[in-house]
């Protein structure tokens, strides 16, 4: 990764409708900037538009088709299902972000202090690097989970483990890019101090390629927190994320397919979106990061 | 299959353009030159006179941005710009061969040397059997001075010096016995030592090899060694072309007389001569002397039309409008 | 070969290292469970006596650091515990589910490669096509979508909708051919997200290549298209291929613990879910262990195959989207 020049803070404004315009350029940037606009956009509104609370049961009312009181029907409790998908919504996004800007924070700071501080710590850190890569992360999960029991932080906390190293190398990777710059050594030379170099120069410089990762990682965790819930490991009633939805529609799979082929097809096109949305933030930021054409 | 007195190449008013986002670059301007049967022509300039592309036009292996190619280039009575993909790559290979500028990555470093050597072959001969074709290619590393060919075969390019491959290249254009060789800047990657080396290779090569070589380099003492004839080229015009002993005895284009004195001269006071000023800028169209804003004579006439290549001497042309009276 | 010999030795003291870390974290992290190990095993409702037995047989009332020296000693002498509720050695339920697993995920990982390969190069050779635009689409769909989700679809269209395959199960034991058609869909589920990556892999890797000077040398000696692109293109093309392969064979296992449960089918990832489910803590931690070690030892194995194909070892980092 190349170093640009010092960022500057005036233009920044310009600088992100730029690259949504950017984004916005593509057919496949639009669909995942839509997609992704919906999603957060449910997310944000929920307690305001679901028609009903997603926890209500109605015994009576189950396993209904879609209709004008139930847009998309209900579960095998009654319950409605477009209010529990909107719900789920907001689960993915609050499990995505906390768990993204954990791992953001940690790795980054674990990062920085591989690359500046002597190399046996750089080495120690960098062994634990491997060691958490060395899980699959839904494994780690699963392990985790059958040991301390399920639950909703925990599910934040373990995926945000998982994604440390990835944060971590890429800017430690950044720190040793720009400690050999000349205008580092000029500024070395002047006297800065080397906290003082880290705020004014790092952190602008790798605040791209860290928002561009991040908004890779969503699909990610996702994902992971939807196969928990799918085998029932993942956020705990009377929270039900898209994964929760698909699990209860399986086990009544004879009575009713559509709980399943909605909350699949919910989460199928969100982590399409997400990811479609990825790329399209990575051309933009840094077309040189990308390597496909 | 043209008189054995004629020669093997010869370009008529060559003029390549390449687009770029400025606008139509003109690479290569209205050239033409002769490259004779068993001689080694020699062909100088700095970077950007054209010389690579060139050298890339003869090989018909030109970059997708190409937006204009016009003339002439008969090879043996053919034109090569007129032949079908095909028909070319017939060419390729068989009757024309290449040396490339940067033996570095010129190898792919998954195969091994006797792979190239043995796909080359056996392009050029079908019929070749492996066992055949890898004891010619033994025997030729031998020829090019390859220590221990037989494990030299077997070994990948990163095993091997930047000298060293640059004799395996030498050793697979030489393989496929080509009419004409193209070393495009052989040398300039390597080392001065290395470079000498491989200077002495071809010295060596020389009574070998029957066929034409087209050397080009930008280094004025290199060429002067090594070769029959020689081109100046500048900003895609060849200025001066004949005999090499003819053309650096007696300079016909002051570009040449600036090149020779640029040359290290161990007797003279021991300050490096440059030539003032910058390469022609490829986009502006060509209406003046390509040399006239660097040139110490240049007067009206220079910058008023674009001079033609003239004879100052039997066989020795030059496209300057003053050369019979600035060049002693 | 002194150098081979090496880079082995060293590949297999960090190999050593790092399962010995993770399952240092794991034991540790099991070790610090708040509360009484005894009761979450066994549940509220063993008698007293029996989680006295239970204490002393699972050796759960000696200091940690004697726990801990006992469990890696059980590691290295190949002894994976007891299992609470069947009273058999972990290590032989494991070893009756391992091939499942294995044959599902080399099913999956020969099945992209067959597909990806081929379509990655001809998008390259046809690059700017329709072909090569409907295929970077349907890459990034392939990819984005989480396994799991596939294989749900697959069931519902192929499986129940259309009833062309039988779903559930392994199928009997013997019968090669109704083994092999439950194989499809979980393979199919498995491998489509693998081979939208792997043919963006090598559409990339091979416009690249094509550039390069090498293939410039090909081209000027006249070697025909086919024997560069097929040849010699190829080649240098699938060297990051096999590399990410390497880096994602975590995520493939992962993949195939959800599949393996959406198709009801025997392996490693149920065992695991299972486990999980009745607390069964030994298998748990036992099947945890040897996921950890395939996963290290087929990077290991890739690490090596890959020094064998490219001379020089050259690592490339992705920074691309995976399958999941």
């Amino acid at each position: 990764m190349s170093i640009a020049a010092p960022a500057s803070q005036s233009g920044t404004l310009a600088e992100v409708l730029g690259v949504f315009r950017r984004i916005a350029s593509t057919f496949t940037g639009t669909m995942g900037l839509f997609i992704v606009a919906m999603v957060i956009s449910a997310a944000i509104f929920a307690p305001w538009i679901t028609p009903y609370d997603p926890d209500a049961l109605d015994v009576m009312r189950r396993f209904q088709n879609p209709s004008a009181t139930h847009w998309l029907g209900t579960d095998h409790l009654g319950r409605d299902l477009f209010s529990r998908l909107i719900m789920g919504s907001r689960i993915a996004m609050a499990v995505a972000l906390s768990a993204i800007a954990i791992a953001m924070i940690t790795g980054t700071l674990l990062g920085i202090a591989a690359a500046s501080l002597p190399a046996h710590i750089e080495r120690i850190i960098l062994i634990l690097f491997d060691v958490i890569a060395s899980f699959p992360s839904l494994v780690l999960a699963l392990a985790v989970v059958a040991v301390f029991g399920p639950s909703t932080q925990l599910v934040v906390v373990i995926v945000a483990v998982t994604l440390i190293p990835v944060f971590g190398r890429v800017a430690r990777a950044q720190v040793l890019t720009i400690n050999n710059a000349p205008y580092i050594e000029a500024e070395r030379l002047l006297g800065a101090s080397y906290a003082r170099i880290v705020v004014s120069h790092l952190l602008p410089n790798i605040a791209g390629p860290l928002v561009v990762l991040a908004s890779m990682e969503i699909p990610v965790v996702i994902t992971i927190e939807a196969g928990l819930s799918f085998i029932g490991l993942g956020v705990r009633p009377p929270l039900a994320s898209w994964g929760t939805l698909i699990y209860d529609g399986y086990a009544y799979l004879s009575d009713s397919k559509l709980p399943v082929i909605i909350a699949s097809s919910a989460l199928g096109l969100a982590t399409l979106g997400f990811t479609l949305f990825g790329e399209a933030l990575r051309d933009a930021v840094d077309p040189r990061l990308n390597r496909d054409h | 299959m043209e008189a054995a007195s004629s020669p093997l190449v010869r370009i008529r008013h060559l003029s390549l353009d390449a687009a770029t986002a400025r606008g139509d670059a003109h690479i290569l301007r209205d050239l033409s030159l002769d490259v004779g049967r068993g001689r080694i022509l020699g062909i100088v300039g700095e970077s950007g006179s054209g010389k690579s592309t060139l050298a890339s036009v003869l090989l018909r292996l030109l970059p997708g941005n190409i937006s204009r190619l016009d003339g002439e280039v008969l090879f043996d009575g053919v034109d090569l710009l007129k032949l079908g993909p095909d028909a070319m790559n017939a060419y390729r290979g068989t009757r024309i061969a290449m040396i490339f500028q940067d033996p570095m990555t010129a190898l792919n470093p998954l195969f091994t040397v006797g792979t190239h050597l043995v796909d080359v072959m056996r392009r050029r001969d079908p019929g070749l059997s492996r066992v055949e074709a890898l004891a010619k290619g033994e025997a030729m590393l031998t020829t090019v001075g390859i220590p221990d060919p037989a494990l030299r075969m077997q070994a990948y390019p990163h095993q091997l010096s930047g000298g060293m491959r640059q004799r395996i290249m030498i050793a697979m254009a030489l393989l496929v016995q080509p009419d004409l060789l193209i070393a495009d800047e052989p040398t300039t990657a390597l080392d001065a030592t290395v470079e000498a080396q491989i200077v002495e290779l071809f010295e060596h090569l020389r009574e070998k090899f029957a066929g034409s070589i087209m050397f080009i380099s930008h280094h004025l003492g290199l060429v002067a060694e090594l070769c029959d004839d020689l081109c100046v080229m500048y900003g895609g015009v060849i200025v001066e072309s004949g005999p090499v002993d003819a053309v650096l005895a007696k300079p016909g284009h002051p570009y040449t007389r600036a090149l020779l004195d640029c040359e290290i001269d161990d007797d003279g006071e021991g300050r490096l001569v440059s030539i003032p000023g910058d390469v022609p800028d490829p986009v502006a169209a060509l209406t003046a002397c390509v040399f006239a804003p660097r040139c110490a004579h240049a007067i009206d006439i220079c910058r008023a039309d674009v001079p033609l290549l003239a004879a100052v001497a039997p066989n020795h042309l030059s496209a300057c409008l003053r050369a019979s009276e600035v060049l002693p | 070969m002194i150098e081979t010999a090496r880079y082995l030795a060293s590949r297999l003291v960090t190999t050593a290292l790092i399962v010995f870390g993770a399952m240092l974290l794991l034991f540790t992290l099991s070790a610090i469970v708040p509360g009484d190990p005894a009761s979450a095993l066994l549940g509220p409702q063993a008698t007293p006596e029996y989680r006295a037995q239970f204490i002393k047989d699972m050796g759960l009332d000696r200091p940690f650091h004697e726990r801990l020296l006992v469990f890696f000693g059980n590691l290295l002498t190949g002894n994976l515990g007891t299992d609470i509720l069947s009273g058999k050695p972990v290590w032989s339920i494991i070893s009756s589910v391992l091939p499942f697993t294995f044959i599902l995920t080399f099913a999956a990982i020969g099945l992209a490669v067959l597909l990806g390969v081929p379509l990655g190069c001809f998008a390259a050779v046809r690059r700017g096509s329709i072909f090569d635009h409907i295929l970077a689409f349907i890459s990034v769909a392939f990819i984005a979508i989480p396994s799991f989700v596939i294989a749900i679809f697959l069931l519902l269209i192929f499986s129940i909708w259309l009833d062309w395959l039988p779903v559930l199960g392994e199928g009997k034991s013997g019968d090669w051919l109704d083994q092999a058609r439950r194989l499809i869909l979980p393979t199919t589920a498995l491998a489509v997200g693998w081979i939208g990556f792997i043919a963006r892999l090598v559409r990339t890797s091979m416009l690249e290549v094509m550039g390069e000077n090498y293939i410039r040398t090909s081209r000027a000696y006249g070697l025909s298209e086919r024997l560069v692109t097929y040849k010699y293109a190829l080649k240098n093309a699938c060297i990051p291929t096999i590399a990410i392969l390497g880096m994602g064979v975590g995520r493939l296992l992962g993949g195939a613990v959800l599949v393996e449960i959406v198709f009801s089918r025997p392996g490693l990832g149920r065992l695991i879910f299972d486990a999980i489910a009745t607390r069964n803590y030994p298998v748990l931690q036992g099947a945890v262990f040897v996921v950890v070690l395939i996963f290290v030892v087929t990077n290991l194995l890739v690490d090596l195959s890959y020094s064998a194909i490219d001379p020089r070892i050259r690592r490339q980092a992705g920074r691309e989207a995976m399958p999941r």
